[in-house]
């Protein structure tokens, strides 16, 4: 087995899910292969020794960006309009686009990067990088000592767009029109009793 | 570098003091407020907060000049937290003009928010949110906090444009400008992806030493005459963000004629990425400033937003874009000139003619000035693309009247005040509504009047010297043809501005709208503006030689804090 197993089947399984996300009928399903893709980016970076990004992967992709598409989705009326039936006219000019655009950006991005012949024979075991074992810092570490010493400046003027954009959300969201909005009333709540659930059983 | 107290609170940052005092008086203003207001109905502040925002602004500018290095930033630059900020005189220059006219809006606004239902204390925080996000653009060294910058003052904006939450024109106006910024914020992302990907560094004084590495990266300046060089052990400070050696490496990759692999043997092509990343960036920049042909957003924001949003997005948010360009093209990538100022001067022209021939046939007041503006931008643009010196200096020359004038206008626009019973429908000043206003506020009539000869060019108003220095860099590099279109075309852009005029005086109706008078408070500042109008063109000199003092200060090669004598006065 090659360490680049793992990555292959991944990669591919991002690109099926990133596929099925456009070629989906209803939209929930779309939403399912995206928070797949999201899933499989987020291995891959486990893959690449960036621990700390991939769990922030998923905890913010999977957890409050899909969530919030999901909100939309349930809110939104959608009919799932049938286009499969137009996929055969326009198959030749996308098979024209897909060689005409994908051609150069495949053989740049080939160029610019190549394998390792020694890890890629068979005779070769594992790869192994001795100085890491002796003199290593996490993932975590490293954000830490740099994001808190050199960009110090940057971190707080992030925090201070969080605090901004918290105001002008609840700013623009609060409306003080009774009428438009829906409550809860707890105290009928509270005062629900069995006999609300229950119809009255006559054995008769 | 040790990580201890003293390296995170040091003096390093008097260079951000104005950021400082204006994010402590954020804080300190949301605080107090919401505690005077969380409990009572319907306790209007806006004014009171709008004036003192004005204050805070004031003693903004006041800190500025009193800065012990306002003076010396002429001569000498200073980094600061870990070459991220940089304070020069171009920072200093245009961090104070910035305070100066966000305080002299602040005053302007105040009592209009009330007639135009603005009354909650958010907006002025959001606005003052805005100023710290341009005040921070404009000292920034950093693509990534230059980033940031435009983040957190672009956010502010789409929640300024869309506050009228009854007025659907003002909803609609937000969602545009959030969904075009969104697009240019990723722009600006991709392309600082591209530089960092190929020249390892996101700081601007590194690109300037990518292409002009020299010995002298090495040795330390003078920095007090008499002393001589410093002792060695300030090398381990972070004079530079990579080292000599890296750089020229970096240099061969960027300019990468041939590359031998030694384990397959074949070579890397030239791929201009480092130019191609400048190119969006610089995409992104003009879609901020609204040239065209990325100018489209503008019209209809600048027509759905409230008009004291409008007045802030088209006079003060310019200024820190501007300051972005020149540290991004005339300092940082200067050694490629030949290939950005292909874009400035074809996006300038393109932009000026957009401007003037678009503005032909508008009659609604927003929307013609919008226009306008697109073709300010356009000769700032072709200003900036044409020569180092003099094209730095009448940029920034032009900027600085280009917000005077322009703030003449919008408060104008926005002092007058119908004296109308229910408005219950959208209403926007067209170009009739300021038929007979020579009857009814003789004084104001001819403030705009004065203005619109300013901002056509006609002398012996101060816009007549800023064209003329803007047509000049391209005079001395011969660029003759954008020029001669350029004043074609600024021909044509003076009809909508002297019909402007003829609508005020010349208008043969008999009935006209009857507005409030203004008060003397504005009064006061809108005159002294006017008559900076008419006194700069008399002696412009302080404005020119500022100017000329920061574009060739441009170059002046940096020092770091952590290398000044004062930082070995502390356990280090």
């Amino acid at each position: 087995m090659n360490s680049n197993t793992l990555f292959i089947i991944f990669s591919s399984l991002l690109v099926l899910c990133a596929l099925m996300v456009i070629v989906s009928k209803h939209p929930v399903f779309s939403l399912l292969f995206l928070v797949g893709c999201f899933i499989f980016s987020s291995f891959l970076l486990f893959l690449l020794e960036c621990e700390f990004l991939a769990l922030l992967f998923i905890v913010i992709y999977v957890g409050a960006i899909a969530v919030l598409f999901l909100f939309a989705i349930m809110m939104l009326d959608t009919k799932s309009i049938n286009l499969s039936k137009n996929v055969l006219k326009y198959i030749p000019a996308g098979f024209i686009f897909f060689i005409f655009f994908l051609t150069p950006v495949l053989t740049l991005v080939s160029d610019h990067f190549n394998t390792n012949f020694l890890a890629n024979s068979f005779y070769f075991n594992k790869y192994q990088n001795w100085y890491d074992m002796v003199d290593s810092v996490s993932d975590v570490e490293v954000y830490g000592h740099v994001l808190y010493s050199y960009f110090v400046l940057h971190f707080l003027i992030a925090g201070f767009t969080l605090l901004l954009v918290l105001i002008g959300v609840v700013y623009l969201t609060n409306n003080f029109n009774k009428s438009q909005i829906l409550e809860q009333s707890i105290s009928k709540q509270l005062s629900r009793n069995s006999s609300f659930f229950f119809e009255k059983f006559d054995d008769k | 570098m040790t990580n201890n107290l003293y390296n995170v609170v040091s003096l390093q940052s008097f260079t951000v003091f104005p950021e400082y005092f204006i994010t402590l008086s954020i804080i300190y203003i949301l605080i107090v407020i919401t505690l005077i207001t969380y409990n009572s109905n319907g306790l209007m502040l806006q004014k009171a907060v709008s004036e003192c925002m004005s204050l805070i602004l004031f003693m903004t500018c006041y800190l500025i000049l009193n800065d012990d290095f306002t003076s010396a930033s002429y001569f000498v630059d200073i980094l600061s937290f870990s070459n991220a900020v940089i304070y020069d005189s171009l920072a200093s220059f245009t961090r104070f003009w910035l305070c100066f006219f966000s305080g002299v809006y602040f005053l302007f606004v105040a009592d209009s928010l009330k007639e135009q239902k603005l009354t909650s204390f958010e907006y002025l925080i959001i606005i003052l949110f805005a100023v710290l996000g341009l005040l921070i653009m404009c000292s920034s060294n950093d693509l990534l906090l230059t980033y940031l910058a435009i983040e957190l003052s672009s956010l502010a904006f789409y929640v300024l444009a869309s506050f009228k939450k009854t007025s659907s024109y003002s909803v609609e106006s937000g969602i545009k400008y959030f969904i075009t910024g969104a697009v240019s914020s990723a722009f600006f992302l991709l392309g600082s992806s591209f530089i960092y990907g190929f020249t390892g560094s996101i700081n601007f004084f590194d690109f300037y030493r990518m292409y002009n590495a020299s010995i002298y990266d090495y040795i330390m300046v003078q920095w007090f005459p008499g002393i001589g060089y410093l002792p060695g052990f300030f090398f381990e400070s972070w004079l530079f963000s990579f080292s000599f050696r890296s750089s020229y490496a970096r240099l061969l990759e960027v300019y990468d004629l041939t590359f031998d692999d030694l384990l397959s043997g074949y070579t890397i092509e030239y791929f201009n990425f480092v130019e191609i990343g400048l190119t969006l960036i610089l995409f992104s920049l003009f879609i901020k400033l609204a040239a065209a042909p990325f100018h489209l957003w503008s019209l209809d924001v600048y027509e759905g937003s409230p008009t004291s949003s409008t007045i802030f997005f088209a006079v003060i948010t310019k200024l820190s874009i501007l300051v972005v360009l020149i540290r991004l093209c005339h300092m940082a990538f200067f050694e490629i000139k030949e290939w950005w100022d292909f874009y400035f001067l074809s996006i300038g022209v393109f932009s000026i003619f957009v401007g003037s021939f678009g503005g032909l046939k508008q009659r609604k007041l927003k929307t013609l000035l919008a226009y306008s503006s697109t073709s300010h931008m356009g000769y700032i643009l072709i200003a900036m693309g044409s020569d180092t010196f003099t094209g730095v200096q009448m940029a920034l020359v032009y900027m600085i009247i280009y917000m005077i004038s322009s703030l003449c206008v919008w408060s104008i626009l926005l002092f007058l005040r119908l004296k109308r019973k229910n408005i219950t429908t959208k209403y926007n000043k067209e170009l009739g509504d300021l038929a007979l206003l020579r009857k009814s506020n003789i004084s104001l009539s001819l403030a705009l009047s004065l203005t619109m000869f300013s901002i056509a060019g006609i002398p012996p108003l101060v816009g007549f010297l800023a064209k003329l220095g803007v047509f000049l860099p391209l005079i001395i590099n011969s660029y003759y043809l954008p020029a001669l279109a350029s004043i074609v075309f600024s021909v044509v852009s003076t009809f909508y501005y002297i019909r402007l005029i003829k609508v005020l005086y010349f208008e043969n109706i008999l009935v006209g709208k009857l507005y409030y008078p203004i008060n003397s408070e504005k009064t006061i500042i809108l005159s002294i503006l006017i008559f900076a109008l008419i006194f700069l063109f008399c002696n412009p000199t302080l404005l020119y030689l500022a100017c000329y003092k920061i574009s060739l200060a441009l170059f002046v090669d940096p020092v770091t804090y952590s290398s000044l004598p004062i930082n070995y006065l502390f356990n280090k």
